[in-house]
């Protein structure tokens, strides 16, 4: 799961190239912009069959928030 | 007869979309301004409450179904005709948005928009005009466009292109439709305070509503801005108006 879903995010952030980690604030990448942000609540959307109000979403900070989200 | 040119006072107006947003406040200010109507929706119950929010006087009828199923649109058109309702307009206010990068706009995803948001008004203008006495001649229709039909914004391809698709369909309808003196026209509201801007799931937090609403000079619009040029254009008041676009978007596309 936690394997299939940082494949997922690299995709959907456009990020392949990145290390990623469960403590990582995905926000703080540099390529974050609001267009990676549409498309992470897409792929959430898309892939897992979960869909996050704003403010839910605000207070996911971690990859590891991310990925308890979809459990 | 009323002398008033922007009354509806005996005209009888299809409303499409009327459980909520535009299409809801459209019945309120068709209904204020004394037409009878008839309201389309998906939802039985959403579509009472519209018809609750009209005047003890006033005349509306209520059909639910999805405008995406032609068999329904069939049985409703051949209902209208059998109940002799005779329209003298039509605003087409169904429509779904979406906000979606475009490397996720699937097929599937292209598909949904289109065929509700394009191809459903579309077919029932079609029916309309097909079925003699449905819609009168000298009637006007009306599609709910966006701006989003002129201008772009990140995440708005599919939206985009079904509210482009309209604009550019009411053009070639008006010219088909003017010998029978019918008025095709489409509206493009900029972002109106409704249940389909609440909903917006992308685009809800705090920051980007404020962008949102920079970038209208006079603010985000109330439903009440759109369904008022409903009503403008269905009056004799725009007689002379077929083929067009209005604009109505608080100066979002004036810079």
């Amino acid at each position: 799961m936690e394997e299939k879903f940082i494949i997922d995010l690299k995709e959907a952030l456009e990020i392949e190239e990145h290390e990623v980690a469960l403590t990582d604030k995905f926000r703080d990448y540099e390529e974050w912009d609001s267009l990676n942000r549409l498309s992470l609540i897409a792929m959430l959307d898309d892939e897992y069959g979960v869909q996050i109000e704003n403010k839910e979403f605000e207070a996911l900070i971690t990859v590891a928030d991310l990925i308890n989200k979809i459990k | 007869m009323s002398t008033n040119p922007f009354s509806l006072e005996s005209k009888t107006i299809l409303i499409s979309g009327a459980s909520s947003g535009i299409g809801r406040q459209s019945a309120i200010s068709c209904s204020l301004a004394g037409a009878s109507l008839v309201l389309l929706g998906r939802n039985k119950k959403r579509l009472e409450e519209t018809a609750n929010l009209l005047g003890p006087s006033s005349s509306c009828k209520i059909y639910y179904f999805d405008l995406t199923d032609e068999e329904a649109v069939n049985g409703f058109i051949k209902s209208i005709n059998s109940s002799f309702i005779t329209l003298d307009g039509v605003i087409h206010a169904a429509g779904v948005s979406t906000t979606l990068p475009l490397r996720f706009s699937s097929f599937d995803k292209q598909e949904t928009i289109l065929k509700t948001n394009v191809m459903g008004p579309i077919n029932l203008t079609k029916e309309l005009i097909k079925k003699k006495g449905a819609l009168i001649d000298g009637s006007s229709v009306i599609f709910i466009a966006s701006i989003m039909a002129t201008v772009g914004e990140i995440g708005k391809t599919l939206y985009g292109i079904s509210k482009g698709a309209l604009v550019a369909g009411v053009k070639s309808m008006a010219l088909e439709l003017a010998p029978r003196k019918v008025r095709v026209n489409s509206i493009s509201p900029g972002v109106v305070k409704s249940p389909m801007s609440a909903s917006s799931a992308y685009s809800k937090d705090d920051e980007s509503l404020a962008i949102i609403e920079k970038l209208h000079p006079l603010g985000i619009g109330d439903v009440a801005d759109v369904a008022n040029a409903c009503v403008y254009l269905l009056s004799d008041a725009s007689k002379w108006v077929t083929g067009s676009n209005l604009i109505i978007d608080g100066g979002y596309t004036a810079r």
